[in-house]
C-alpha cells in the first residue's frame, strides 16, 4: 500500500509531524483569538464561550480531531527521538555544534513534553470544569493562583521555543526553501511564536498580576 | 615559514571487533603550510622509525575533489575551516602547543575498519539503488540540442558538487544521511535526462537509506555547515518533496 510504505519511511515519519504540527498551529490561532476576547470583559468571552458551546457538533468533531493530531504528533515524536537516541550522543569524546542557536532544534522533545503536561493541566482544569460555573469565572479562579499561572507562562515559554524550530522545520519537511521567501521564512518562525506568547502568555499574565481582577 | 609542535590524541582501533582507544603522540616542527594529511605522513613516517603501526586513515587525490578523506578534529568534521576536505586543511589554522583530538567519521552504517579508516561503502550501496539514468537515449546527441535554463543547470551543479566523504552523516546529531542522498537526488531530477526514472529514483534511494541504517533528519542544519562542498539543505527540501510526490503517484 503506497501509504503504509510513504508513512513507514524516514521522511513520511516527518511528514506525519510536520501535518500534524501545522494543523496544531494552525488550531492555536483560533484558539488565541478567542482568548483574545477576555481582554475586553468576561461578559464578551463569556459570550463567545456561550456561542461556540451552544454547536456541541462542531466542539466534539474538533476535539476528537485535535486530540488524534496530538496523539499521532507526541507518539511519532517520541518514536523518532527513540530512535535517534541509539545513534548515541556519546559516539565523539569531543562533540561540538558548529550550528549557532541550535537550542531549540536539540530540545525539541522537552519543550514538546513540558507542553504535552501543560495541555494536561489545562484540560483537566478548564474543559472539565464544573459545569455549573460560568467559564468565565473558571479563568479567572485559576489563573489568579500566582504558581498556576506561572506554569502556564514558563510552559508558553516553552512552546515559543518549541515552534522557534519547529516552524521552519515543518516548511523544510514539505519541501518549502527557496531563496526567495527563506527572509520571510525566518521572519514568521520567529514572529508566530512569540504572537502565540504575547496573546496566551498575556491572559495568564493579566490575572497574575492582579490587572484582571474586575475583568 | 614557520612551525609549530603539537600534541596528537588519535584514535586507535586493530579491527572493527577491537575496542579502540586515544593514544597521544607528540610532533615537533610541523611547518604551517602542510596540510593536515602531510601532517599525519609525518607523524606515520617517524612511527614506522620508532617499529610502531602507523595510524591508517583513507586518502586519495589530496586536493579536495575525491572524497576519500575526512575525520573528525576536535569534535568537526574535516576540522575548523569551513568548505574544506581534511587533506585542503592547513597546518596554520592551527597554534603552537595545540592538542589536537583526532576521531574517526562514525555512523551506525559506518563500521570503524581501522584507526580512521571506516567503511563507508553504505553510501555507495544508495547510489547504486537509483543514482543514475539508465534509459537508453540512443547515439550521442548535438551539444546544446536539448535546451536547460541556466538556473537549473546551475542548481544541478551545486548539488553534483558532493564527492560523497560522509561528513555530513558524521556531523548530523541523527546520523541521518539526507543531505547526500538529497544531493545525488537532485542533480539529476533538476535535468532533463533525469526525468524519466526520477519517481523511482526518489523512492528506491530513500528506501535504500532507510535500509542502511541512517537516523531520521531532524533539520538540525550540522551537515550543511560542514560540508566541505558547501551543500545547502534546500537540497533536503527538494528530496521531502520528489520523495512525497513519487509516493503519492507511484509507490
Ligand atoms: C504535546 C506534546 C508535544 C510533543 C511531545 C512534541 C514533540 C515534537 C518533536 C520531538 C518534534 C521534532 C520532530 C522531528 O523533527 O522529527 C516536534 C516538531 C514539531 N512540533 Fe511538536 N510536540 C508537541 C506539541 C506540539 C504542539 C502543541 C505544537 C503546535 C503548536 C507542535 C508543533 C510542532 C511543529 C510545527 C514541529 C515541526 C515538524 C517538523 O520538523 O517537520 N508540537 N514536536
Ligand atoms: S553532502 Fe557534503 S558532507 Fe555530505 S557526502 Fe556530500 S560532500 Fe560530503
Ligand atoms: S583526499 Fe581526495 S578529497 Fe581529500
Amino acid at each position: 500500500m503506497w501509504f503504509v510504505r510513504l508513512l513507514s519511511s524516514s521522511i513520511g515519519k516527518k511528514l506525519i509531524m510536520a501535518t500534524s504540527g501545522l494543523l496544531l498551529v494552525l488550531f492555536l490561532m483560533t484558539h488565541a483569538a478567542g482568548n483574545a476576547t477576555i481582554f475586553m470583559s468576561s461578559d464578551v468571552f463569556q459570550g463567545y464561550a456561550d456561542e461556540l458551546h451552544s454547536h456541541p457538533l462542531i466542539v466534539l468533531i474538533f476535539s476528537i480531531s485535535l486530540l488524534v493530531l496530538v496523539l499521532c504528533h507526541v507518539a511519532v515524536g517520541l518514536y523518532l527521538f527513540w530512535e535517534n537516541r541509539q545513534v548515541s550522543t556519546s559516539r565523539y569524546i569531543i562533540t561540538k555544534r558548529v550550528v549557532k542557536n541550535s537550542f531549540a532544534s536539540e530540545t525539541m522533545p522537552y519543550t514538546g513534553l513540558v507542553v504535552l503536561l501543560f495541555l494536561s493541566v489545562h484540560i483537566f482544569g478548564f474543559t472539565f470544569s464544573p459545569k455549573h460555573v460560568d467559564i468565565s469565572v473558571t479563568v479567572k479562579n485559576l489563573l489568579s493562583n500566582f504558581f498556576y499561572s506561572l506554569f502556564y507562562v514558563i510552559a508558553f515559554i516553552a512552546l515559543t521555543i518549541h515552534l522557534s524550530h519547529g516552524f521552519w522545520s515543518m516548511l523544510q519537511t514539505f519541501g518549502i526553501n527557496h531563496p526567495r521567501y527563506n527572509t520571510l521564512i525566518s521572519r514568521l518562525t520567529l514572529g508566530i511564536p512569540l504572537f502565540f506568547l504575547l496573546i496566551f502568555g498575556g491572559v495568564a499574565l493579566y490575572f497574575m498580576t492582579g490587572l484582571g481582577a474586575n475583568y | 615559514m614557520s612551525s609549530i609542535n603539537l600534541t596528537l590524541k588519535i584514535w586507535r582501533q586493530q579491527n572493527s571487533d577491537a575496542l579502540g582507544q586515544l593514544e597521544t603522540y607528540t610532533l615537533d616542527a610541523i611547518h604551517t603550510d602542510m596540510s593536515f594529511l602531510e601532517m599525519l605522513d609525518v607523524l606515520n613516517e617517524k612511527l614506522t622509525k620508532e617499529g610502531q603501526d602507523p595510524v591508517a586513515f583513507d586518502h586519495d587525490c589530496r586536493e579536495g575533489i575525491c572524497g576519500m578523506c575526512g575525520a573528525i578534529i576536535d569534535g568537526v568534521a574535516h576540522g575548523p575551516e569551513k568548505e574544506v576536505t581534511l587533506c585542503q586543511l592547513h597546518m596554520r589554522h592551527f597554534k603552537d602547543g595545540d592538542t589536537i583530538v583526532i576521531e574517526p567519521f562514525r555512523s551506525r552504517a559506518y563500521p570503524v575498519k581501522r584507526d580512521l579508516l571506516i567503511d563507508r561503502s553504505a553510501l555507495d550501496r544508495i547510489i547504486q539503488s537509483g543514482g543514475y539514468v539508465s534509459v537508453n537515449t540512443g547515439g550521442t546527441v548535438d551539444g546544446n540540442s536539448i535546451p536547460i535554463p541556466s538556473q537549473q543547470s546551475e542548481l544541478a551543479m551545486d548539488a553534483a558538487a558532493c564527492i560523497g566523504c560522509g561528513a555530513c552523516v558524521a556531523s548530523c546529531p541523527n546520523g541521518a544521511a539526507m543531505l547526500f542522498t538529497s544531493a545525488k537526488v537532485s542533480q539529476l531530477a533538476l535535468l532533463p535526462q533525469g526525468q524519466v526514472e526520477r519517481k523511482q529514483r526518489a523512492l528506491a534511494m530513500v528506501e535504500q537509506m532507510d535500509k542502511e541504517g541512517f537516523g531520521n533528519c531532524t533539520n538540525a542544519k550540522e551537515c550543511e555547515a560542514v560540508c566541505p562542498k558547501g551543500i545547502s539543505i534546500r537540497n533536503i527540501a527538494r528530496l521531502n518533496k520528489e520523495y512525497l510526490f513519487a509516493a503519492m503517484t507511484e509507490g
